[in-house]
């Protein structure tokens, strides 16, 4: 897995360099889009995941899904860092500010809020399953911004952004960069499934969810 | 909602009313915060005008932290006084959730019934559409209420209470202060007020009520 995952790395880091064209509009700049739409997808699936194991631990009251919400939430929160950084840096150099409030600029802060907002609680409660189901709680209960973030905030701010690569009129993509960027989102994608394995088990094992 | 469980709802109310009368603690630090803060702000702007979008941030910003001054302290109290295992042992979760959401909402409308007409007056805006104006203060009281009572409920068992609160509270409650900063500005005539934004922070107000009583349950009542 490891192997694999270090040989497709290499692969996406050579087809970034070497092979994709440079963008209109964003010249060479696009390269950074490889490594943040991945990222932020990661730090947005991360979310999911760690909201649908705090739900399956109220369900079925498991320490297991308590770890691996835990460490979900906490790759999610270094995930929505890069995101934001790597964000923050892409439009400096293409509008000229690190930040001005655009809606993805704004749920992808939200999103480092709530990540912020759930290690915090984790960190101010002692381990064991009181702790576990306040975070489940807490999980879930984030997890109705979601509607909010996605529908009402592009309303209610003007948005830089380009348009999502699959939106309406199909694929808004050269055919290159896009089997490049689906190649960068499984590495990445990957990685995280790999770190969160891991970060589960070590979880487990420091019995921080006992 | 049953309406067996309205008795109950009512006698959680009353209690944290007759509760927070004698106290007066929670009261106290919600009216005093939000007054201290308008002066600051009042004293700062020395009679200067305030456009309508940064009068309508100020007064949301206002009546967020002075909420999150009073609206913390319903199960906090309880734990330190011991009288939550009663409660538990007694209430149902429904019951003390709606009874203690309903005290929550009451002590809010009472702090922005107290602090907005003071705002208006010391910073000189003008209302130019009052039922939108009354209505975003509405669905902002509610929705604050219904997610600072599931909140206040989880954060009863932290070691760390300072600021958690806040913390926990400001990303679930901003689909709730975005639109009402929007809807503000424009009743005090910065620009437009879509009543769709009104409905929008129904709809919210309406999924946090019913997640905050889907969830309480997993709280409340041990396994």
């Amino acid at each position: 897995m490891r192997a694999i995952l270090g040989l497709l790395t290499l692969l996406v880091l050579g087809l970034v360099f070497f092979v994709v064209p440079p963008a209109e509009g964003l010249g060479y700049y696009v390269r950074l889009a490889f490594f943040h739409i991945p990222v932020a997808w990661v730090a947005v699936l991360a979310f999911f995941i760690s909201a649908f194991e705090g739900g399956r631990f109220l369900q079925k009251g498991e320490m297991l899904a308590d770890a691996k919400s835990a460490a979900a939430a906490q790759l999610g929160f270094f995930f929505v860092i890069l995101a934001t950084v790597s964000g923050a840096v892409f439009s400096k150099l293409t509008w000229g500010a690190y930040w001005n409030w655009d809606p993805r600029q704004t749920t992808i802060f939200v999103l480092l809020l709530i990540y912020g907002a759930y290690l915090t609680l984790r960190g101010a409660m002692p381990a064991g399953r009181r702790r576990a189901k306040a975070a489940a709680v807490y999980a879930l209960f984030s997890f109705l911004t979601v509607p909010f973030l996605v529908f009402i905030i592009p309303r209610l701010y003007f948005s830089l952004h380009p348009s999502p690569v699959i939106n309406g009129s199909g694929l808004a993509m050269d055919t290159v960069m896009l089997a490049v960027l689906m190649a960068a989102l499984v590495d990445v994608t990957g990685i995280f499934y790999g770190l969160y394995k891991w970060q589960t088990k070590r979880l487990l094992a420091e019995g921080e969810n006992v | 909602m049953k309406s067996s469980l309205w008795p109950g709802i009512k006698l959680v109310f009353v209690k944290e009313v007759t509760l927070g009368l004698r106290f007066k603690a929670a009261w106290a630090a919600m009216l005093m915060f939000a007054l201290t803060t308008l002066a600051c702000v009042s004293m700062a702007l020395q009679g200067a005008p305030l456009e309508p979008k940064l009068a309508a941030a100020l007064l949301w910003i206002i009546l967020f932290f002075a909420s999150m001054a009073g609206a913390d302290r319903s199960f906090v109290d309880e734990d330190m006084a011991g009288t939550l295992s009663t409660l538990k042992l007694y209430g149902a979760a429904q019951m003390v959730l709606w009874g203690k959401l309903l005290y929550t909402g009451f002590l809010l409308l009472c702090l922005t019934v107290f602090i907005t007409p003071l705002f208006l007056l010391l910073t000189g805006a003008e209302v130019v559409l009052g039922g939108v104006f009354m209505g975003t203060l509405l669905f902002g009281t509610i929705g604050i209420s219904a997610a600072g009572t599931l909140i206040a409920a989880l954060t009863c068992g932290a070691q760390v209470k300072s600021g958690l609160f806040s913390i926990l509270m400001l990303p679930v409650i901003l689909p709730v202060f975005l639109p009402a900063i929007f809807l503000t500005a424009g009743a005090l005539g910065g620009g437009s007020a879509p009543l769709s934004y009104l409905v929008g922070m129904a709809l919210y107000d309406g999924v946090l009520l019913m997640g905050a009583s889907v969830l309480f349950d997993y709280l409340w009542y041990e396994d």
